[in-house]
Protein backbone atom coordinates (compact mmCIF):
# COMPACT_ATOMS: atom_id res chain seq x y z
CA UNK A 1 0.00 0.00 0.00
CA UNK A 2 1.33 3.40 -0.82
CA UNK A 3 1.93 5.72 2.02
CA UNK A 4 3.08 9.27 2.25
CA UNK A 5 5.15 9.13 5.36
CA UNK A 6 7.81 11.24 3.70
CA UNK A 7 10.77 9.01 4.41
CA UNK A 8 14.04 10.83 4.68
CA UNK A 9 17.65 9.83 4.46
CA UNK A 10 18.41 6.68 6.44
CA UNK A 11 20.48 6.88 9.58
CA UNK A 12 21.35 3.26 9.61
CA UNK A 13 18.94 2.38 12.37
CA UNK A 14 15.75 2.16 10.34
CA UNK A 15 15.13 0.17 7.19
CA UNK A 16 16.73 0.91 3.87
CA UNK A 17 15.60 3.82 1.75
CA UNK A 18 15.88 3.77 -2.01
CA UNK A 19 15.13 6.49 -4.47
CA UNK A 20 14.24 5.82 -8.08
CA UNK A 21 13.45 7.94 -11.06
CA UNK A 22 10.38 6.72 -12.94
CA UNK A 23 8.98 8.06 -16.20
CA UNK A 24 5.51 7.61 -17.73
CA UNK A 25 5.26 7.42 -21.50
CA UNK A 26 2.44 6.77 -23.91
CA UNK A 27 0.04 8.31 -26.41
CA UNK A 28 -1.98 11.39 -25.53
CA UNK A 29 -5.08 10.84 -23.37
CA UNK A 30 -4.38 7.23 -22.38
CA UNK A 31 -4.38 8.19 -18.71
CA UNK A 32 -0.75 8.77 -17.71
CA UNK A 33 -1.51 11.77 -15.51
CA UNK A 34 -4.57 10.04 -14.09
CA UNK A 35 -2.50 7.02 -13.04
CA UNK A 36 -0.05 9.32 -11.30
CA UNK A 37 -2.80 11.35 -9.64
CA UNK A 38 -4.42 8.13 -8.37
CA UNK A 39 -1.11 6.79 -7.10
CA UNK A 40 0.13 10.00 -5.50
CA UNK A 41 -3.07 11.61 -4.22
CA UNK A 42 -5.68 8.86 -4.42
CA UNK A 43 -7.81 11.06 -6.66
CA UNK A 44 -9.40 10.81 -10.08
CA UNK A 45 -10.70 13.55 -12.34
CA UNK A 46 -12.95 12.58 -15.22
CA UNK A 47 -11.32 15.33 -17.27
CA UNK A 48 -7.66 15.54 -16.45
CA UNK A 49 -5.90 18.56 -17.96
CA UNK A 50 -3.57 17.75 -20.84
CA UNK A 51 0.06 17.72 -19.70
CA UNK A 52 2.42 20.14 -21.39
CA UNK A 53 6.13 19.34 -21.19
CA UNK A 54 6.07 17.17 -18.10
CA UNK A 55 4.90 17.17 -14.51
CA UNK A 56 7.01 16.10 -11.55
CA UNK A 57 5.66 14.34 -8.48
CA UNK A 58 6.99 12.09 -5.78
CA UNK A 59 5.50 9.21 -3.84
CA UNK A 60 6.88 6.76 -1.34
CA UNK A 61 5.96 3.11 -0.95
CA UNK A 62 6.98 0.65 1.73
CA UNK A 63 8.22 -2.75 0.81
CA UNK A 64 9.11 -5.02 3.75
CA UNK A 65 12.02 -3.24 5.40
CA UNK A 66 12.66 -0.95 2.46
CA UNK A 67 11.19 2.44 1.73
CA UNK A 68 11.09 3.23 -1.95
CA UNK A 69 10.75 6.83 -3.01
CA UNK A 70 9.64 7.34 -6.60
CA UNK A 71 10.52 10.55 -8.39
CA UNK A 72 7.90 10.51 -11.09
CA UNK A 73 8.06 12.30 -14.42
CA UNK A 74 4.70 12.37 -16.12
CA UNK A 75 5.25 13.37 -19.75
CA UNK A 76 3.17 14.92 -22.52
CA UNK A 77 1.77 12.38 -24.96
CA UNK A 78 1.39 14.22 -28.24
CA UNK A 79 3.73 12.94 -30.93
CA UNK A 80 5.46 16.28 -31.44
CA UNK A 81 6.61 16.33 -27.83
CA UNK A 82 8.57 13.18 -28.62
CA UNK A 83 11.85 15.04 -29.13
CA UNK A 84 11.69 16.20 -25.50
CA UNK A 85 11.14 12.71 -24.08
CA UNK A 86 14.79 11.55 -23.87
CA UNK A 87 15.35 14.30 -21.33
CA UNK A 88 12.92 12.54 -19.03
CA UNK A 89 13.78 8.89 -19.61
CA UNK A 90 17.55 9.27 -19.60
CA UNK A 91 18.80 8.17 -16.24
CA UNK A 92 15.40 6.72 -15.31
CA UNK A 93 15.50 3.40 -13.50
CA UNK A 94 11.90 2.60 -14.29
CA UNK A 95 9.27 3.41 -16.89
CA UNK A 96 5.57 2.78 -17.18
CA UNK A 97 4.45 2.68 -20.78
CA UNK A 98 0.71 3.27 -20.88
CA UNK A 99 -1.91 2.47 -23.50
CA UNK A 100 -5.68 2.63 -23.53
CA UNK A 101 -7.36 -0.80 -23.84
CA UNK A 102 -10.16 0.77 -25.88
CA UNK A 103 -7.80 2.08 -28.55
CA UNK A 104 -5.63 -0.21 -30.67
CA UNK A 105 -3.48 2.67 -31.99
CA UNK A 106 -2.32 3.52 -28.50
CA UNK A 107 -1.10 -0.06 -28.07
CA UNK A 108 0.97 0.29 -31.23
CA UNK A 109 2.39 3.53 -29.92
CA UNK A 110 3.23 1.83 -26.61
CA UNK A 111 5.26 -0.81 -28.49
CA UNK A 112 7.21 1.98 -30.18
CA UNK A 113 7.99 3.50 -26.79
CA UNK A 114 9.16 0.14 -25.46
CA UNK A 115 11.47 -0.26 -28.43
CA UNK A 116 12.88 3.21 -27.96
CA UNK A 117 13.47 2.62 -24.25
CA UNK A 118 15.20 -0.68 -24.92
CA UNK A 119 17.47 1.02 -27.40
CA UNK A 120 18.14 4.34 -25.76
CA UNK A 121 17.38 4.30 -22.03
CA UNK A 122 19.56 2.83 -19.30
CA UNK A 123 20.25 -0.84 -20.05
CA UNK A 124 18.84 -2.03 -16.72
CA UNK A 125 15.66 0.02 -16.83
CA UNK A 126 12.60 -1.77 -15.45
CA UNK A 127 9.74 -1.32 -17.88
CA UNK A 128 6.10 -1.91 -17.03
CA UNK A 129 3.29 -1.93 -19.56
CA UNK A 130 -0.05 -0.63 -18.30
CA UNK A 131 -3.29 -1.25 -20.20
CA UNK A 132 -5.32 1.56 -18.70
CA UNK A 133 -9.07 2.28 -18.71
CA UNK A 134 -9.74 -1.36 -17.81
CA UNK A 135 -13.08 -0.21 -16.39
CA UNK A 136 -14.24 0.32 -19.98
CA UNK A 137 -14.16 -3.42 -20.72
CA UNK A 138 -17.21 -3.21 -23.01
CA UNK A 139 -15.24 -0.98 -25.37
CA UNK A 140 -12.14 -3.13 -25.29
CA UNK A 141 -10.07 -3.19 -28.49
CA UNK A 142 -6.82 -4.64 -27.14
CA UNK A 143 -7.06 -8.17 -25.77
CA UNK A 144 -5.50 -8.87 -22.42
CA UNK A 145 -3.70 -11.96 -23.72
CA UNK A 146 -2.23 -10.14 -26.69
CA UNK A 147 -0.68 -7.51 -24.44
CA UNK A 148 0.41 -10.10 -21.90
CA UNK A 149 2.10 -12.13 -24.63
CA UNK A 150 3.88 -9.07 -25.95
CA UNK A 151 5.01 -8.13 -22.44
CA UNK A 152 6.38 -11.61 -21.77
CA UNK A 153 8.32 -11.66 -25.04
CA UNK A 154 9.89 -8.35 -24.13
CA UNK A 155 10.50 -8.95 -20.44
CA UNK A 156 8.08 -6.28 -19.27
CA UNK A 157 5.88 -6.19 -16.22
CA UNK A 158 2.28 -6.07 -17.32
CA UNK A 159 -1.02 -5.14 -15.72
CA UNK A 160 -4.32 -3.80 -16.87
CA UNK A 161 -5.15 -0.80 -14.73
CA UNK A 162 -7.93 1.65 -14.09
CA UNK A 163 -7.07 5.06 -12.72
CA UNK A 164 -10.82 5.58 -12.35
CA UNK A 165 -11.50 2.60 -10.07
CA UNK A 166 -7.91 2.43 -8.73
CA UNK A 167 -7.63 -1.16 -9.96
CA UNK A 168 -3.99 -2.29 -10.04
CA UNK A 169 -2.65 1.25 -9.75
CA UNK A 170 -0.72 0.87 -6.51
CA UNK A 171 0.03 -2.70 -7.54
CA UNK A 172 1.89 -1.76 -10.69
CA UNK A 173 4.08 0.72 -8.83
CA UNK A 174 4.69 -1.87 -6.11
CA UNK A 175 5.58 -4.52 -8.67
CA UNK A 176 8.14 -2.11 -10.13
CA UNK A 177 9.49 -1.32 -6.67
CA UNK A 178 9.95 -5.05 -6.04
CA UNK A 179 11.77 -5.58 -9.28
CA UNK A 180 14.18 -2.67 -8.92
CA UNK A 181 17.62 -3.59 -7.65
CA UNK A 182 18.08 -2.38 -4.09
CA UNK A 183 21.59 -3.47 -3.24
CA UNK A 184 23.65 -1.33 -5.46
CA UNK A 185 24.05 2.25 -6.29
CA UNK A 186 21.34 2.90 -8.79
CA UNK A 187 20.95 6.59 -9.32
CA UNK A 188 22.29 8.74 -12.08
CA UNK A 189 25.79 8.12 -13.24
CA UNK A 190 25.64 4.46 -12.29
CA UNK A 191 23.47 3.91 -15.31
CA UNK A 192 26.19 4.33 -17.91
CA UNK A 193 27.23 7.35 -19.79
CA UNK A 194 24.16 7.90 -21.89
CA UNK A 195 22.55 11.30 -21.90
CA UNK A 196 25.34 13.71 -22.01
CA UNK A 197 22.98 16.58 -21.81
CA UNK A 198 21.49 16.00 -18.42
CA UNK A 199 20.63 14.18 -15.26
CA UNK A 200 23.99 12.68 -14.66
CA UNK A 201 23.61 13.13 -10.97
CA UNK A 202 20.71 13.65 -8.67
CA UNK A 203 20.29 14.60 -5.06
CA UNK A 204 21.19 11.24 -3.64
CA UNK A 205 24.51 11.42 -5.39
CA UNK A 206 25.61 13.65 -2.58
CA UNK A 207 26.11 10.45 -0.62
CA UNK A 208 27.17 8.01 -3.27
CA UNK A 209 26.22 4.43 -2.82
CA UNK A 210 24.06 5.00 0.19
CA UNK A 211 20.84 4.13 -1.51
CA UNK A 212 20.25 0.97 0.41
CA UNK A 213 22.79 0.68 3.13
CA UNK B 1 -8.72 35.36 8.68
CA UNK B 2 -12.40 35.98 8.17
CA UNK B 3 -14.07 34.60 5.07
CA UNK B 4 -12.89 36.45 2.06
CA UNK B 5 -14.91 39.00 0.19
CA UNK B 6 -13.65 37.31 -2.98
CA UNK B 7 -15.76 34.56 -4.46
CA UNK B 8 -14.67 30.98 -5.10
CA UNK B 9 -14.63 31.78 -8.81
CA UNK B 10 -12.45 34.54 -10.22
CA UNK B 11 -13.54 37.10 -12.80
CA UNK B 12 -12.38 34.86 -15.67
CA UNK B 13 -14.43 31.91 -14.43
CA UNK B 14 -11.65 29.90 -12.80
CA UNK B 15 -12.44 28.18 -9.55
CA UNK B 16 -9.93 29.20 -6.95
CA UNK B 17 -8.04 26.22 -5.54
CA UNK B 18 -8.76 25.03 -1.99
CA UNK B 19 -5.41 26.31 -0.79
CA UNK B 20 -5.87 29.74 -2.40
CA UNK B 21 -4.20 32.38 -0.27
CA UNK B 22 -7.05 34.88 0.14
CA UNK B 23 -5.10 36.96 2.62
CA UNK B 24 -2.20 37.69 0.29
CA UNK B 25 -4.61 38.23 -2.56
CA UNK B 26 -6.70 40.71 -0.60
CA UNK B 27 -3.65 42.66 0.45
CA UNK B 28 -2.59 42.84 -3.15
CA UNK B 29 -6.01 43.69 -4.56
CA UNK B 30 -6.59 46.53 -2.11
CA UNK B 31 -3.64 48.27 -3.74
CA UNK B 32 -4.12 46.99 -7.27
CA UNK B 33 -7.71 48.22 -7.54
CA UNK B 34 -6.42 51.75 -7.13
CA UNK B 35 -3.91 51.17 -9.93
CA UNK B 36 -6.62 49.68 -12.14
CA UNK B 37 -8.92 52.66 -11.61
CA UNK B 38 -6.13 55.06 -12.47
CA UNK B 39 -5.12 53.11 -15.58
CA UNK B 40 -8.74 52.83 -16.75
CA UNK B 41 -9.04 56.61 -16.68
CA UNK B 42 -5.77 57.07 -18.59
CA UNK B 43 -6.76 54.54 -21.23
CA UNK B 44 -10.17 56.11 -21.64
CA UNK B 45 -8.44 59.36 -22.48
CA UNK B 46 -6.08 57.63 -24.86
CA UNK B 47 -8.56 55.70 -26.93
CA UNK B 48 -11.87 57.37 -26.18
CA UNK B 49 -14.20 58.99 -28.67
CA UNK B 50 -13.09 57.67 -31.98
CA UNK B 51 -9.37 58.16 -31.38
CA UNK B 52 -7.38 55.53 -33.18
CA UNK B 53 -4.63 53.58 -31.49
CA UNK B 54 -1.17 53.52 -33.00
CA UNK B 55 2.11 52.00 -31.94
CA UNK B 56 4.22 54.70 -30.29
CA UNK B 57 6.22 55.20 -27.12
CA UNK B 58 3.27 56.46 -25.12
CA UNK B 59 1.18 53.43 -26.00
CA UNK B 60 4.10 51.13 -25.26
CA UNK B 61 4.45 52.70 -21.83
CA UNK B 62 0.72 52.39 -21.23
CA UNK B 63 0.79 48.76 -22.28
CA UNK B 64 3.59 47.99 -19.85
CA UNK B 65 1.44 49.40 -17.06
CA UNK B 66 -1.44 47.12 -18.02
CA UNK B 67 -4.35 47.25 -20.45
CA UNK B 68 -7.79 47.43 -18.79
CA UNK B 69 -9.69 44.17 -19.21
CA UNK B 70 -12.46 45.67 -21.32
CA UNK B 71 -9.98 46.98 -23.92
CA UNK B 72 -7.61 44.04 -24.03
CA UNK B 73 -8.97 42.29 -27.11
CA UNK B 74 -9.04 45.46 -29.16
CA UNK B 75 -5.62 46.73 -28.06
CA UNK B 76 -3.98 43.33 -28.54
CA UNK B 77 -5.42 43.18 -32.07
CA UNK B 78 -4.06 46.59 -32.95
CA UNK B 79 -0.61 46.61 -31.40
CA UNK B 80 0.27 43.06 -32.46
CA UNK B 81 -0.55 43.58 -36.10
CA UNK B 82 -3.33 40.98 -35.97
CA UNK B 83 -5.82 43.53 -37.18
CA UNK B 84 -3.67 44.39 -40.19
CA UNK B 85 -3.36 40.68 -40.88
CA UNK B 86 -7.14 40.31 -40.82
CA UNK B 87 -7.53 43.24 -43.20
CA UNK B 88 -5.02 41.59 -45.51
CA UNK B 89 -6.71 38.16 -45.52
CA UNK B 90 -10.25 39.39 -45.46
CA UNK B 91 -12.69 39.68 -42.60
CA UNK B 92 -14.58 36.54 -43.66
CA UNK B 93 -11.43 34.41 -43.74
CA UNK B 94 -12.12 32.69 -40.43
CA UNK B 95 -15.68 31.89 -41.35
CA UNK B 96 -14.56 30.45 -44.69
CA UNK B 97 -12.14 28.14 -42.92
CA UNK B 98 -14.93 26.88 -40.71
CA UNK B 99 -17.09 26.19 -43.73
CA UNK B 100 -14.35 24.25 -45.49
CA UNK B 101 -13.77 20.48 -45.44
CA UNK B 102 -12.37 19.04 -42.21
CA UNK B 103 -9.65 16.47 -41.68
CA UNK B 104 -10.97 13.77 -39.35
CA UNK B 105 -7.66 13.23 -37.54
CA UNK B 106 -7.51 16.88 -36.56
CA UNK B 107 -11.14 16.89 -35.51
CA UNK B 108 -10.52 13.86 -33.27
CA UNK B 109 -7.39 15.15 -31.62
CA UNK B 110 -8.93 18.54 -30.88
CA UNK B 111 -12.08 16.91 -29.52
CA UNK B 112 -10.01 14.82 -27.13
CA UNK B 113 -8.46 17.92 -25.63
CA UNK B 114 -11.63 20.01 -25.36
CA UNK B 115 -12.96 18.67 -22.05
CA UNK B 116 -9.36 18.62 -20.81
CA UNK B 117 -8.95 22.37 -21.29
CA UNK B 118 -9.68 24.40 -18.17
CA UNK B 119 -12.04 21.79 -16.67
CA UNK B 120 -12.21 23.93 -13.53
CA UNK B 121 -13.41 27.01 -15.40
CA UNK B 122 -17.14 27.60 -15.33
CA UNK B 123 -17.19 28.80 -18.95
CA UNK B 124 -15.51 25.62 -20.16
CA UNK B 125 -17.28 23.03 -18.06
CA UNK B 126 -19.73 20.84 -19.92
CA UNK B 127 -22.68 22.54 -21.53
CA UNK B 128 -21.05 25.94 -21.83
CA UNK B 129 -20.51 27.20 -25.34
CA UNK B 130 -16.85 28.13 -24.86
CA UNK B 131 -15.98 24.50 -25.58
CA UNK B 132 -17.67 24.67 -28.95
CA UNK B 133 -16.07 28.03 -29.72
CA UNK B 134 -12.64 26.73 -28.73
CA UNK B 135 -13.21 23.72 -30.95
CA UNK B 136 -14.00 25.99 -33.89
CA UNK B 137 -10.92 28.13 -33.35
CA UNK B 138 -8.49 25.24 -32.97
CA UNK B 139 -9.86 23.28 -35.90
CA UNK B 140 -9.96 26.33 -38.14
CA UNK B 141 -6.40 27.21 -37.24
CA UNK B 142 -5.13 23.67 -37.77
CA UNK B 143 -6.62 23.73 -41.27
CA UNK B 144 -5.22 27.17 -41.98
CA UNK B 145 -1.69 26.29 -40.94
CA UNK B 146 -0.78 22.77 -41.99
CA UNK B 147 2.76 23.08 -40.75
CA UNK B 148 1.48 23.56 -37.21
CA UNK B 149 -1.81 21.72 -37.28
CA UNK B 150 -2.85 21.22 -33.69
CA UNK B 151 -0.20 21.41 -30.98
CA UNK B 152 -1.15 20.69 -27.38
CA UNK B 153 -0.70 23.91 -25.48
CA UNK B 154 -2.53 25.95 -28.09
CA UNK B 155 -5.75 24.84 -26.39
CA UNK B 156 -4.74 26.77 -23.27
CA UNK B 157 -3.58 29.82 -25.22
CA UNK B 158 -6.67 30.00 -27.42
CA UNK B 159 -8.85 29.19 -24.40
CA UNK B 160 -7.47 32.09 -22.44
CA UNK B 161 -7.69 34.44 -25.43
CA UNK B 162 -11.33 33.44 -25.73
CA UNK B 163 -12.01 34.10 -22.05
CA UNK B 164 -10.57 37.59 -22.43
CA UNK B 165 -11.94 38.60 -25.82
CA UNK B 166 -15.20 36.61 -25.78
CA UNK B 167 -14.91 36.50 -29.57
CA UNK B 168 -13.99 33.54 -31.78
CA UNK B 169 -12.87 35.72 -34.64
CA UNK B 170 -10.63 37.95 -32.49
CA UNK B 171 -9.16 34.89 -30.80
CA UNK B 172 -8.38 33.28 -34.14
CA UNK B 173 -6.41 36.30 -35.38
CA UNK B 174 -4.56 36.76 -32.12
CA UNK B 175 -3.66 33.08 -32.13
CA UNK B 176 -2.44 33.36 -35.70
CA UNK B 177 -0.24 36.32 -34.93
CA UNK B 178 1.22 34.64 -31.85
CA UNK B 179 1.98 31.37 -33.58
CA UNK B 180 3.26 32.76 -36.88
CA UNK B 181 4.82 36.11 -36.10
CA UNK B 182 5.71 36.34 -32.44
CA UNK B 183 6.72 32.71 -31.83
CA UNK B 184 7.51 31.17 -35.22
CA UNK B 185 8.56 27.49 -35.05
CA UNK B 186 7.36 27.04 -31.47
CA UNK B 187 4.35 24.91 -32.33
CA UNK B 188 5.51 23.11 -35.45
CA UNK B 189 6.00 19.34 -35.53
CA UNK B 190 9.62 19.52 -34.39
CA UNK B 191 9.09 22.42 -31.98
CA UNK B 192 12.53 23.72 -32.90
CA UNK B 193 11.73 27.28 -31.86
CA UNK B 194 10.88 26.26 -28.31
CA UNK B 195 13.94 24.06 -27.97
CA UNK B 196 16.19 26.83 -29.27
CA UNK B 197 14.67 29.45 -26.99
CA UNK B 198 15.12 27.19 -23.96
CA UNK B 199 18.79 26.91 -24.92
CA UNK B 200 18.91 30.70 -25.26
CA UNK B 201 17.46 31.08 -21.78
CA UNK B 202 20.00 28.59 -20.43
CA UNK B 203 22.77 30.71 -21.92
CA UNK B 204 21.27 33.99 -20.65
CA UNK B 205 21.10 32.57 -17.13
CA UNK B 206 24.72 31.44 -17.45
CA UNK B 207 25.70 34.98 -18.45
CA UNK B 208 23.51 36.94 -16.07
CA UNK B 209 23.03 34.74 -13.00
CA UNK B 210 26.07 32.44 -13.10
CA UNK B 211 25.77 31.25 -9.51
CA UNK B 212 22.29 29.89 -10.11
CA UNK B 213 23.36 28.37 -13.40
CA UNK B 214 26.22 26.48 -11.76
CA UNK B 215 24.03 25.32 -8.91
CA UNK B 216 21.18 24.06 -11.08
CA UNK B 217 23.69 22.28 -13.32
CA UNK B 218 25.32 20.61 -10.32
CA UNK B 219 21.95 19.34 -9.10
CA UNK B 220 21.35 18.01 -12.59
CA UNK B 221 18.03 19.59 -13.43
CA UNK B 222 17.93 20.71 -17.09
CA UNK B 223 16.39 24.11 -17.78
CA UNK B 224 14.21 22.47 -20.40
CA UNK B 225 12.58 20.33 -17.74
CA UNK B 226 11.82 23.43 -15.70
CA UNK B 227 10.71 25.79 -18.41
CA UNK B 228 9.17 23.84 -21.33
CA UNK B 229 5.67 24.61 -20.16
CA UNK B 230 6.56 28.26 -19.48
CA UNK B 231 7.51 28.70 -23.13
CA UNK B 232 4.83 26.56 -24.76
CA UNK B 233 1.92 27.96 -22.77
CA UNK B 234 3.38 31.47 -22.57
CA UNK B 235 2.80 31.17 -18.82
CA UNK B 236 -0.89 30.26 -19.12
CA UNK B 237 -1.56 27.52 -16.56
CA UNK B 238 1.77 28.43 -14.98
CA UNK B 239 1.44 31.86 -13.36
CA UNK B 240 -1.62 33.51 -11.78
CA UNK B 241 -4.09 34.61 -14.43
CA UNK B 242 -3.85 38.36 -13.93
CA UNK B 243 -0.06 38.13 -14.17
CA UNK B 244 -0.31 36.08 -17.37
CA UNK B 245 -2.53 38.71 -18.96
CA UNK B 246 -0.18 41.50 -17.98
CA UNK B 247 2.65 39.51 -19.59
CA UNK B 248 0.57 39.01 -22.72
CA UNK B 249 -0.12 42.77 -22.87
CA UNK B 250 3.62 43.26 -23.33
CA UNK B 251 4.07 40.19 -25.55
CA UNK B 252 1.60 41.45 -28.10
CA UNK B 253 3.35 44.80 -28.21
CA UNK B 254 7.02 43.93 -27.74
CA UNK B 255 7.31 40.36 -28.93
CA UNK B 256 8.98 37.20 -27.74
CA UNK B 257 11.80 38.74 -25.77
CA UNK B 258 9.32 39.49 -22.99
CA UNK B 259 9.29 35.76 -22.24
CA UNK B 260 13.02 35.89 -21.48
CA UNK B 261 12.54 38.91 -19.24
CA UNK B 262 9.89 37.06 -17.26
CA UNK B 263 11.98 33.88 -16.95
CA UNK B 264 15.10 35.79 -15.89
CA UNK B 265 13.14 37.81 -13.35
CA UNK B 266 11.60 34.68 -11.85
CA UNK B 267 15.00 33.07 -11.50
CA UNK B 268 16.85 36.13 -10.29
CA UNK B 269 14.31 37.28 -7.72
CA UNK B 270 14.19 33.75 -6.30
CA UNK B 271 17.85 32.95 -6.42
CA UNK B 272 18.09 32.67 -2.65
CA UNK B 273 15.56 29.87 -2.42
CA UNK B 274 16.88 28.18 -5.58
CA UNK B 275 20.39 28.06 -4.16
CA UNK B 276 19.10 26.49 -0.96
CA UNK B 277 17.72 23.44 -2.75
CA UNK B 278 20.34 20.76 -2.52
CA UNK B 279 18.65 17.98 -4.46
CA UNK B 280 16.65 17.31 -7.57
CA UNK B 281 13.23 16.91 -5.90
CA UNK B 282 13.41 20.03 -3.77
CA UNK B 283 14.63 22.07 -6.71
CA UNK B 284 11.78 20.83 -8.91
CA UNK B 285 9.34 21.71 -6.12
CA UNK B 286 10.95 25.11 -5.69
CA UNK B 287 10.38 25.95 -9.34
CA UNK B 288 6.69 25.06 -8.91
CA UNK B 289 6.46 27.20 -5.79
CA UNK B 290 7.97 30.33 -7.34
CA UNK B 291 5.25 30.40 -10.00
CA UNK B 292 2.50 30.92 -7.42
CA UNK B 293 3.91 32.87 -4.49
CA UNK B 294 3.17 36.47 -3.57
CA UNK B 295 5.92 37.77 -5.81
CA UNK B 296 4.01 36.72 -8.93
CA UNK B 297 0.54 37.34 -7.51
CA UNK B 298 1.49 41.00 -7.16
CA UNK B 299 1.40 41.40 -10.91
CA UNK B 300 1.87 45.16 -11.09
CA UNK B 301 5.08 45.11 -9.10
CA UNK B 302 6.22 41.97 -10.89
CA UNK B 303 5.70 43.52 -14.32
CA UNK B 304 7.63 46.61 -13.34
CA UNK B 305 10.47 44.40 -12.16
CA UNK B 306 10.79 42.47 -15.42
CA UNK B 307 12.10 45.63 -17.06
CA UNK B 308 14.68 46.24 -14.33
CA UNK B 309 15.78 42.98 -12.73
CA UNK B 310 17.29 41.19 -15.74
CA UNK B 311 19.19 44.30 -16.86
CA UNK B 312 19.84 45.06 -20.48
CA UNK B 313 18.52 42.53 -22.97
CA UNK B 314 18.93 43.80 -26.51
CA UNK B 315 17.03 41.98 -29.22
CA UNK B 316 20.17 41.49 -31.27
CA UNK B 317 21.72 39.48 -28.43
CA UNK B 318 18.74 37.13 -28.47
CA UNK B 319 18.84 36.88 -32.25
CA UNK B 320 22.55 36.10 -32.18
CA UNK B 321 22.13 33.46 -29.49
CA UNK B 322 19.25 31.88 -31.35
CA UNK B 323 21.29 31.54 -34.50
CA UNK B 324 24.35 30.18 -32.73
CA UNK B 325 22.53 27.73 -30.48
CA UNK B 326 20.24 26.44 -33.22
CA UNK B 327 23.32 25.79 -35.33
CA UNK B 328 25.07 24.03 -32.45
CA UNK B 329 22.05 21.82 -31.92
CA UNK B 330 21.93 20.92 -35.60
CA UNK B 331 25.59 19.93 -35.51
CA UNK B 332 25.04 17.97 -32.32
CA UNK B 333 22.13 16.07 -33.86
CA UNK B 334 24.21 15.28 -36.91
CA UNK B 335 27.08 13.92 -34.84
CA UNK B 336 24.64 11.99 -32.62
CA UNK B 337 23.28 10.31 -35.71
CA UNK B 338 26.75 9.26 -36.78
CA UNK B 339 27.48 8.14 -33.24
CA UNK B 340 24.31 6.06 -32.96
CA UNK B 341 24.99 4.56 -36.33
CA UNK B 342 28.24 3.04 -35.16
CA UNK B 343 26.79 1.49 -32.03
CA UNK B 344 25.92 -2.15 -32.69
Amino acid sequence: MANRSGAQRPNGTQGKICQFKLVLLGESAVGKSSLVLRFVKGQFHEYQESTIGAAFLTQTVCLDDTTVKFEIWDTAGQERYHSLAPMYYRGAQAAIVVYDITNQDTFGRAKTWVKELQRQASPNIVIALAGNKADLANKRMVEHDEAQGYAEENGLLFMETSAKTAMNVNDIFLAIAKKLPKNEQVTGAGTSGQGRRLVESEGQQKAPGNCCK
Amino acid sequence: MARSCFSKVDEYGFERPDDFDYETYEDFMSQYLIVLAKRAKKWAELIGEGKSLKRNLTVKRYVRKGIPGEHRGLVWLTVSGAEALRDEWGSDFYQKLLNGPMNQDIVDIVRTDLPRTFPDNIFFSAGENHQQQLYNILVAYAHDNHEVGYCQGLNYIAGLLLLVTKSEDTTFWLLKVLVERIFPNYYTRTMDGVITDIDVLDELIRLKIPEVHRHVASVGLPWAVITTKWFICLFAEVLPIETVLRIWDCLFYEGSKIIFRVCLTLVKRNQGSILQCKDFSSLAECFKEITRDSLVIECHDFMQSIFKVPGSLPLNLIVKLRTRLAQQRQNQMRSDRVWTWHIP
